[in-house]
């Protein structure tokens, strides 16, 4: 059995921080800047428009011209999204995230600790401690549904097997097929066709469906039939993150120099205990309230070298849209532990940048981790004398 | 270390300027001589702007000292 939980226009919720009352207006996400000119989520009165989440801008603000654009708040989201997701968690869930506000995790494992269905549920709320809709069905596909059609209050819960699963989904619309990123626009396609709901799609034959829409469209039959792929939840996580304030609108140069600094500060952190770096996430809140920018990079090898890091980092900063008054570096998955592999003819370099890396170790063992610091120069060419250089960890 | 500590942060002084404000005391030693002089601004767009009026000058002790006027604050700092 899968349990969802689904917490609607989770995304805008987010960007209207402090903002609440926009919530009761037509209100969508801006584009991302730089990307597809497609809406992000809408406001529940911007959905009685007809506008929808993946909507071409023009046709959004054709068929709502009142609409109100936020910001999209990308860093923000997962921030907050991953503070959820380790509260889940915490009562032993093993969570699988589809996207903000939306996550299933399988209950079974959990029925004997918290005495049975309700108990997770009632547990998953306590932890959870925000307003949520929540599903459980057989498959992954059903529960999201479950949950689209439930109540804060009163979770839908479809047992049996994947012939209820199916019996549940048939009367539901194709429009939920869009929870999926890849077949997020067959529902327009179906409709079009005159398949209106889960149930039709599943009395037609697989054959003539693979042959209309490919590979995308045996998908959907499986899924409108109550079936879906197994569970796959995400490995427990540690949070490990720097940031930097930019009093003065960082962009170009000084943006690198900062990213310098984040990663080497992020490389001397204790928790990280030698560990290489895999993946990371480079975000920025940007100027006037230009909402948050956020590039996840994943690293072709695992590494702990700050120089082929920034090799690696430097060339995501072009693609901010502004300029930032804040930059963060935060680590996403730790590769293995960084190795010493010996060359079979010592290098006499790397043998004295060895005897240093030793000595600053035990040094900073024995004085504290001030103890040896270097210049970084941040922005040398500044009028102001103090926005030049910063002291930073000494990395060997 | 909690977060990069900047250098060549401003520290106050005590200054005594004169018509046009030109430092005539710096830190209870007679300014003998200006280098220089320049006005610098920055962040004039933003609720914090920036104005400084800085002063090189040479006391009578021999001591090349650097000192700016807050225009915004009207504080004398030094700056190295």
């Amino acid at each position: 059995m899968i349990a969802c939980v689904l917490l609607p226009r989770f995304q805008l919720t987010v960007a209207l921080e402090g903002r609440a009352e926009l919530l009761q207006a037509p209100t969508a996400l801006a584009p991302e800047p730089g990307g597809t000119q497609q809406i992000g989520e809408v406001s529940l009165s911007a959905e009685a428009f007809g506008v929808h989440p993946g909507m071409r801008l023009g046709e959004a603000l054709a068929r709502c011209p009142r609409l109100t654009l936020v910001a999209p708040d990308p860093a923000g989201v997962a921030d907050s999204w991953e503070r959820l997701l380790v509260r889940l968690e915490s009562i032993g869930a093993g969570v699988e995230p589809e996207r903000p506000g939306l996550v299933c995790f399988d209950v079974r494992g959990l029925l004997r600790l918290h005495r049975g269905l309700e108990g997770v549920l009632a547990a998953a709320r306590r932890s959870l401690r925000t307003p949520a809709r929540y599903g459980v069905a057989p498959s992954r596909f059903a529960a999201v549904a479950a949950a689209t059609r439930a109540r804060v209050r009163r979770p839908v819960i479809v047992s049996g097997e994947r012939k209820q699963a199916g019996e549940f989904l048939a009367p539901l619309p194709v429009a939920l097929l869009r929870a999926r990123p890849a077949l997020a626009d067959l529902p327009e396609a179906l409709e079009r066709l005159g398949i209106a709901t889960l149930g039709e799609l599943a009395a037609l034959a697989p054959a003539a469906l693979a042959d209309r829409f490919g590979t995308a469209g045996l998908h959907a039959h499986e899924l409108a039939s109550g079936g879906d792929g197994a569970l796959r939840p995400r490995p427990a996580s540690e949070f490990l993150r720097e940031a930097l304030e930019l009093p003065e609108a960082a962009s170009g140069i000084q943006l690198e120099r900062a990213l310098g600094l984040l990663i080497d500060r992020l490389l001397a952190r204790r928790e990280r205990r030698g560990r290489t770096l895999r993946a990371v996430v480079l975000s920025a809140v940007l100027v006037e309230q230009g909402g948050t920018w956020r590039e996840q990079v994943v690293f072709r090898e695992a590494l702990a070298d700050p120089v082929r890091m920034r090799l690696a980092l430097a060339p995501r900063l072009a693609l901010m849209p502004a300029p930032a008054q804040q930059l963060r570096l935060a680590v996403e998955r730790f590769g293995p532990h960084a190795s010493d592999q010996r060359s079979l003819l010592d290098d006499p370099v790397a043998a004295r940048r060895a005897r240093l890396r030793e000595a600053i170790r035990q040094t900073r063992a024995a004085a504290g981790p001030d103890a040896a610091l270097r210049v970084l120069e941040v922005d040398p060419d500044s009028r102001f004398p103090e926005r030049r250089a910063v002291l930073t960890p000494f990395e060997g | 270390m909690s977060g990069p500590r900047r250098l060549s942060v401003p520290r106050r002084v005590a200054v005594d300027a004169g018509d046009e404000g030109r430092p005539l005391m710096v830190d209870g030693r007679a300014v003998d001589s200006v280098r220089e002089s320049w006005l610098v601004e920055d962040r004039w767009w933003t609720d914090r702007p920036l104005r400084r009026r800085y002063w090189e000058v040479v006391t009578t002790c021999g001591r090349d000292e650097i000192v700016f006027h807050d225009l915004e604050k009207g504080r004398w700092w030094r700056q190295r």
